[in-house]
């Protein structure tokens, strides 16, 4: 445990952002607001990618009910995918990839991923989930390219 | 006579696939997944621990005098989702040994207990006690006994009690809580050879020596073991809490020691001790209501 109070952050895009204030550009998995930001989004757009499935045609009721329901089913869904996500990891160290990063870091890879997939087929659908879907996919090449330059600028490893 | 082991008593409430599911989660899962995950399970648990949301519902209509029904399940809510965060971020402190920060309120009495030869840690169902015993061995390389009232579940048990093992690297030794003498001897033992034996003091539970307390106007029964072993060491009682405030942070919130004095009557000198201890629970609880992890009734009617 350490006493600091110094505000750090975890995605690339925030710690360049510190850098540029002359903050740390060190990873940290201890900020709240950045953790409830990412996983508020990466939900949002898989509930928005499975929401599209419910037909259009169900009553005012059995649409809410449908929609309530989906909210657990998309829970579950992430369970389920994060599990499977961490016998792929596994599987990929076996075969020599990700042995260098701790399995919760390749994890967030496979989650933006899957994610930015959804994203990606959101965006042709128009209306506010493909703008939400584009603020997704903004974000996240964002984040690639401060990744980039953090990687530039002191060595950092790209795939935050 | 063999125990016959219940498959499915492992995914009850305090089974211990949970606590599996925990560790497995502190290292498959980034950090930024843990917010969604927590409010799923807390509604998860929220539904299924009825007997603890009940419990938390029924206590804290007492600790906020005058609060609605309905306000209190929501509240019993954000308790269950604090315990979700703080069982959470033990799992991850425990096997990544990850970076976390804390701010101490008292600090001169920790100080104080760090240097103390022999003292009493009292504590509550509060926040993160399991860190904060593996935080204090840490922070002055002291051994401390830990001194938990039994687990329900006897596989949960021997789970947890490796858990604060680990994470206080050999140094937090565990002992349960049980109708049996032999403990109170060996505590004795440990207090008189200068060590720190960390109790749990806001509630009795199962055969434990016990002794009537009042809480928020409330009559209570409050574990008297520490009281007893204070008086007979001689050894002062730290009343010390730890609460979640951040994300990986903390505060260590200690208070000033409680001395019992033997003037030759004891109940009246455990009745003292009990009622300064009473004192500073009620401030703390009322101040930290959101995390009193107290998921049995704790008041009699």
């Amino acid at each position: 445990m350490s006493t600091g109070e110094f505000p750090r952050f975890y995605f690339a895009l925030p710690r360049l952002l510190a850098t540029f204030r002359g903050g740390s550009s060190k990873r940290a998995e201890n900020n709240g607001g950045e953790a409830w930001i990412a996983s508020i989004a990466s939900y949002l757009v898989s509930y928005l990618f499975f929401a599209q499935f419910i037909p259009a045609t169900l009553g005012l009721w059995s649409g809410v009910l449908s929609f309530v329901l989906l909210a657990f089913l998309v829970w579950l869904f992430s369970l389920l995918a994060l599990y499977l996500n961490s016998l792929v990891i596994k599987l990929l160290q076996v075969c020599g990839l990700f042995r260098s990063i701790p399995i919760r870091r390749a994890q967030s890879i496979l989650v933006a991923g899957t994610a930015s997939a959804m994203a990606l087929q959101l965006l042709g659908d128009g209306g506010w989930s493909a703008e939400i879907a584009a603020i997704w996919i903004v974000a996240v090449v964002m984040n690639l390219a401060a990744a980039a330059i953090l990687a530039f600028r002191n060595g950092d490893r790209a795939h935050s | 006579m063999t125990e016959r082991p219940n498959r499915l008593g492992r995914f009850a409430v305090r089974g211990v696939f949970w606590r599996h599911y925990l560790d497995w989660a502190a290292i498959n899962l980034p950090f930024h997944v843990y917010p969604v995950q927590v409010v799923f399970f807390t509604l998860f648990f929220f539904f299924f621990a009825a007997p603890a949301r009940r419990a938390i519902v029924a206590n804290l209509a007492i600790v906020l005098p005058g609060s609605s029904r309905a306000m209190n399940y929501l509240r019993a809510f954000r308790t269950l989702s604090n315990f979700a965060w703080t069982i959470s971020e033990s799992a991850i402190h425990k096997l990544l040994k990850e970076e976390f920060s804390y701010k101490i309120i008292g600090a001169e009495w920790l100080e104080q207990l760090g240097a103390a030869p022999g003292a009493i840690v009292l504590t509550a169902h509060m926040g993160s006690y399991d860190l904060g015993a593996a935080l204090f061995a840490e922070k002055f390389r002291r051994e401390i006994r830990v001194v938990r009232a039994p687990e329900p579940d006897r596989q949960s048990a021997q789970h947890l009690t490796g858990s604060l093992e680990k994470a206080g690297e050999g140094a937090v030794k565990i002992d349960y809580n049980t109708a049996g003498a032999l403990l109170s001897f060996d505590l004795l033992k440990a207090l008189r050879a200068g060590e720190i034996v960390s109790i749990q003091g806001d509630r009795a539970e199962g055969e434990v020596s016990q002794v009537a307390a009042r809480l928020f106007g409330h009559e209570v029964q409050l574990p008297n073991g520490p009281f007893v072993l204070a008086l007979v060491a001689q050894v002062p009682i730290y009343p010390l809490f730890i609460a979640r405030i951040g994300c990986r942070h903390y505060a260590i919130i200690v208070h000033e020691p409680i001395r019992l004095e033997n003037t030759g009557d004891r109940e009246s000198d455990i009745a003292n001790g009990v009622g300064q201890w009473c004192a500073i629970l009620e401030e703390t609880v009322a101040q930290h209501w959101d995390q009193w992890f107290a998921f049995t009734p704790i008041f009699t009617r």
